[in-house]
């Protein structure tokens, strides 16, 4: 029989106790996993969403909103600016892309965005691609001759069940204008799984003002520059116009890093915390299981077990219960991090993967173990310290 | 002939546990104690007369204020205490009064443990000796049993093969029969003297009842060995 198979005997002796306390340390690293996952996993969808264009132009309001509406579909979108913005830098020699996008309600509480095909096209500097799982994409329908056509991300087709062919609308008013499936796209890990696209001039047809306007709304245009030089002279045009503001994306992203840095610190207080009352709750329940025991230990140490060894047995009860509790609050932490990602997906168009394995979980699960060990020191030292005749005694 | 050496042996040994403020309580005195190689004694004596006192300077559990103890020609004052724990292991069963079962564990793990720390046995025999001990004590159907699910004589019985478990060649028992029926008390002992006679272990068993004394080569009164004031000196001869 080995110390192990001793220390885990021990274990399953005391399994309620063993099992609360193993508990509070899955809750523990339960918190500090998925904490650490959603933070992450919160920087990197940003990123992901910001570093397609490098150019946000819209009608003048909150550059954070701005971003936050266009990319990640967060907030109200901000005011409309005049197609003819979308000209502009269409024909503008310095852009070498401009996606049209105008932002309208939703079905079901997926947001309709009404673009261009260009909004699709892959190019070198794409991070993401495009492709349809089922269906195909709509075509750029001239204005006035709009098709209704709708493309949708894939979490909008298994959520709504909506069906190639099928056809949708939300509202009694736009029973007139109702929506075809056409295509459902593949996942992109971002806002777009959650959006129903379709094409401007379908837009423009179910919108009732922006069918009587003379020059159509839009509510951003994405750019892309041909060279980096150029993105200054663009910025500082579009912010000079009084009806637009231009906004790069990534100086709103560090503005959102910056408040999440905050969040952060916070958490690491509070995640500090969390592991010192877990470690106090570890060494409570060896060193009182300890004093329990003093009987059993002394009555091993008169069957020949060195003070060594029963340290040893003492130290790897405390592993084995932080092992456990490590195991149980990595799954526990991939658990937390799916839900959180979820209401982010739902509430904040940020797509994240809660169940990225890396060497952080090893780390951490060898950190749990150590810290197990630290707790159950002076519990181990006590039973060394065991007087063995002493103990021995008949307990009436 | 020659006389071979004691399995025990205890000479000027004394006991003393400290009161505080530079006080001793001294429990202890003894001359000269030997017990021959394969004998069975009785050690007899009312309560607090430092019967378990003795018994734990024998098995190295405790050390003696003054004196030497020698084991199998061991001194067991002058062994440090790791080299002290691996002899005890080896060379001295012990049965508690209260059987003192490790709870966690069945009784065929508790007859194993006492193998792993003496680690003097195969670990691949290990089993199947903790196994036959079981069986010659009639427990062949509670291996699995932990001690809470057994009766007391045969936590007792449990406890008893625990202390054969590495084939010591000395025996202690601390009044292995005191929490028994007199029925169990029988059988309990009259299994130890069996297995003790056979295999020729020199036992040290301390006892109230009449039916420890049946066999033994000799019966030890504490008021009788212990020389502490107010406690006379002798042996009596079964």
């Amino acid at each position: 029989m080995s110390l192990w198979s001793i220390a885990w005997k021990y274990v399953c002796g005391r399994w309620l106790a063993s099992a609360l306390t193993a508990v509070s340390v899955a809750l523990g690293v339960s918190l500090i996993l998925a904490t650490f996952l959603l933070t992450r996993g919160i920087r990197a969808g940003f990123i992901a969403g910001t570093t397609d264009y490098s150019l946000i132009v819209g009608a003048k309001s909150s550059p954070t909103q701005l971003v936050l509406g266009t990319i990640f579909r967060m907030d109200v979108a901000t005011p409309n600016i005049p197609y003819t913005v979308y000209e502009q830098l269409h024909d503008d020699a310095r852009v070498e892309r401009a996606v049209p996008v105008a932002l309208g309600d939703a079905y079901q509480g997926f947001r309709y965005v009404a673009t261009t095909t260009d909004y699709f096209a892959a190019a070198p500097w794409r991070r993401k691609t495009f492709t349809v799982a089922a269906g195909r994409f709509w075509g750029d329908d001239a204005p006035g001759q709009p098709t209704y056509e709708a493309l949708l991300g894939i979490e909008v087709a298994q959520r709504t069940g909506l069906r190639i062919g099928e056809a949708f609308y939300e509202g009694e008013e736009m029973a007139e204008y109702p929506l075809r499936v056409v295509g459902i796209l593949r996942p992109t890990h971002s806002a777009d799984d959650r959006t129903i696209f379709f094409s401007l001039a379908s837009y423009w047809e179910m919108n009732e003002v922006a069918r009587s306007m003379a020059i159509k709304p839009l509510t951003t245009v994405l750019v892309r520059p041909k060279r980096l030089s150029d993105l200054p002279s663009l910025y500082r045009e579009f912010n000079v116009n009084p009806e637009t503001q231009a906004v790069l994306p990534s100086a709103v992203l560090l503005t959102i890093f910056n408040l999440l840095g905050v969040v952060e610190e916070v958490l690491r207080f509070v995640l500090g915390a969390v592991v010192l009352v877990v470690l106090l709750y570890l060494f409570v329940a060896l060193y009182s299981a300890m004093l329990e025991r003093r009987r059993e230990i002394a009555t091993m140490r008169a069957l020949g077990a060195r003070r060594m060894t029963v340290l040893v047995i003492v130290l790897l009860e405390a592993c084995l219960i932080a092992l456990i509790g490590g195991i149980v609050g990595l799954l526990g932490g991939h658990g937390v991090a799916a839900l959180g990602a979820h209401l982010l997906s739902q509430r904040g168009g940020l797509a994240l993967a809660p169940f990225t394995v890396s060497a952080l979980q090893p780390l951490l699960l060898m950190g749990v173990t150590l810290l197990g060990a630290c707790a159950g020191l002076l519990p181990a030292v006590l039973a060394y310290r065991t007087e063995v005749a002493e103990n021995l005694a008949p307990l009436s | 002939m020659e006389q071979s050496a004691p399995a025990v042996l205890l000479q000027d040994v004394k006991k003393a546990f400290p009161l505080g403020h530079g006080h001793d309580l001294e429990v202890l005195d003894i001359t000269s104690l030997a017990l021959p190689v394969g004998s069975y004694t009785v050690l007899k004596g009312p309560s607090g007369s430092g019967k378990t006192t003795l018994l734990n300077l024998i098995a190295g559990i405790a050390l003696p204020t003054a004196g030497h103890i020698r084991v199998s020609g061991t001194d067991l004052v002058i062994l440090p205490e790791p080299q002290r724990d691996r002899f005890r292991a080896a060379h001295i069963g012990y049965i508690f009064q209260t059987f003192n079962l490790l709870a966690p564990f069945t009784a065929l793990e508790n007859v194993i443990l006492a193998m792993c720390f003496a680690n003097t046995i195969p670990q691949r025999a290990q089993r199947q000796r903790a196994v036959d001990l079981l069986a010659r004590l009639g427990l062949s159907t509670r291996l699995s049993h932990r001690p809470a699910q057994l009766s007391r004589g045969e936590q007792q019985r449990v406890a008893m093969a625990r202390a054969l478990a590495n084939d010591p060649p000395v025996l202690l028992a601390d009044e292995p029969c005191a929490s028994l029926d007199a029925a169990t008390a029988q059988v309990v002992l009259k299994a130890l003297h069996s297995i003790c006679r056979e295999s020729a272990k020199t036992v040290l068993i301390v006892a109230h009842d009449t039916a420890a004394l049946e066999g033994a080569d000799q019966v030890l009164d504490m008021r009788a060995i212990n020389r502490t004031p107010g406690r006379p000196h002798g042996v009596e001869r079964a």
